[in-house]
């Protein structure tokens, strides 16, 4: 898989976790991007994954909505 | 879902379908996890557990069954905090001693997972002390004929590994698997598992995918009409089978080239059995079938010769 495929990738798994508020982003990558502190995933913080299961349903929602632009701080793809 | 407030000395790791949820708990002296998710994921796990442990030492791991999402992270654990004690179901001595590959599902479902030595072992009727809370450990065979479930009655909590999620329960492993498959006894077995659960009083049930949830007694009317169909239809609980093998595949590795998909299929003990049982498809036959499947539930979807996980309707730029 070239960088770009992943890219791509991992991309659209992420953006249609991030479109149901009330789930996990989680899509299985589950690894951390050492520079950014992000799952090279769901591009949580290692806090945030942590609190997810006691976070509020706008706690989630807040998280969820700077998902996306975190993306570009992860150089390294799985 | 409302769900009922969690004790404070007990923190739920929600991961995701690969890995399965830890639960640590902070008792005043001793700290414990149960269950650690994927062997690939186990990094990100010490990370996360160490967070919860804020400095403290790990001291126990307790596994409710030993399928390779649930004790990914023990080895890991281990050199993390050097003097943690491993419990393991009774029922699993055997296969973790020496350790099977196919009873761990290692082979069968081409999955990996660093090796461990247990300390301990325990068993139903069994009272584990994890976060000041008293454990009565029940048995929970069907998913696997060797998991435990561990019940809270002062917390109304039930910890039901694979035996009950929200939304129906882990395959029926016997049902497919193994030298001797099940003629339909894990069916009746996680029947009776779930009549087990029904009789305990739940506010909160802590799955190991999934979020933790109330309302168990709708989850347990899914899962057992979930459960009845598999019983008069086979068949469909082998194609699940087959579904979940090639999902959990998919999800490690984010996509797999459908040029390979038939020996990479036929390269997984579990997927061959249930086609020579049920479907007798040649090799590029059955990798499109189980395509098919993936795609019916939006489980995966094909592009450019390849097939990747999720919804996936964009082309990449």
């Amino acid at each position: 898989m070239t960088q770009r495929d992943a890219q791509a990738w991992i991309d659209v798994a992420a953006q249609a976790k991030v479109e149901d508020p009330t789930l996990s982003p989680c899509i299985g990558v589950c690894a951390m991007d050492a520079a950014s502190g992000l799952c090279k995933g769901c591009l949580r913080s290692l806090d945030e994954i942590a609190a997810w299961s006691s976070a509020s349903e706008t706690q989630r929602r807040a998280i969820k909505a700077t998902l996306p632009q975190r993306r570009s701080l992860i150089l390294d793809v799985p | 879902m409302s769900v009922a407030e969690l004790p404070a000395t007990l923190k739920v790791l929600e991961r995701g379908w690969v890995s399965s949820n830890n639960i640590v708990f902070l008792g005043r002296e001793q700290s414990a996890v149960v269950d650690t998710g994927y062997g690939r994921h186990a990094a990100q796990t010490v990370d996360l557990v160490g967070r919860m442990l804020a400095g403290r030492s790990l001291d126990r791991i307790v596994n409710t069954h030993t399928h390779s999402d649930h004790i990914g992270g023990n080895a890991a654990l281990r050199r993390a905090h050097p003097g943690v004690q491993i419990a393991i179901p009774e029922g699993d001595r055997g296969v973790i001693g020496a350790w099977d590959e196919a009873a761990l599902h290692l082979s069968t479902m081409g999955q990996e997972c660093e090796r461990f030595d247990f300390d301990a072992s325990f068993t139903a009727g069994d009272t584990l002390v994890l976060g000041e809370m008293a454990w009565r450990v029940v048995a929970s065979p069907g998913h696997h004929m060797a998991s435990l479930m561990l019940y809270c009655d002062q917390a109304r909590i039930l910890i039901s590994a694979d035996a009950l999620w929200e939304n129906g329960f882990g395959v029926i492993f016997p049902e497919v698997d193994g030298d001797h498959v099940s003629q339909g006894e894990a069916f009746a077995a996680q029947q009776a598992t779930l009549e087990t659960i029904a009789a305990l009083d739940i506010a909160t049930v802590i799955p190991g995918h999934g979020a933790p949830f109330g309302g168990v007694d709708a989850a347990l009317e899914r899962a057992f009409g979930r459960l009845r169909y598999f019983m008069t239809q086979p068949e469909r609980h082998a194609r699940n089978g087959l579904k979940v093998a090639l999902a959990f595949l998919l999800m490690i590795e984010g996509r797999i080239e459908l040029a390979r998909l038939p020996q990479r299929l036929a390269a997984l003990p579990l997927a061959a059995r249930i086609n020579e049982q049920y479907y007798q498809l040649d090799p590029a036959a059955l990798a499109a079938f189980v395509v098919a499947e993936l795609e019916k539930g939006a489980a995966a979807h094909c592009r450019e010769g390849w097939l990747v996980s999720g919804k996936q309707t964009a082309a990449p730029d």
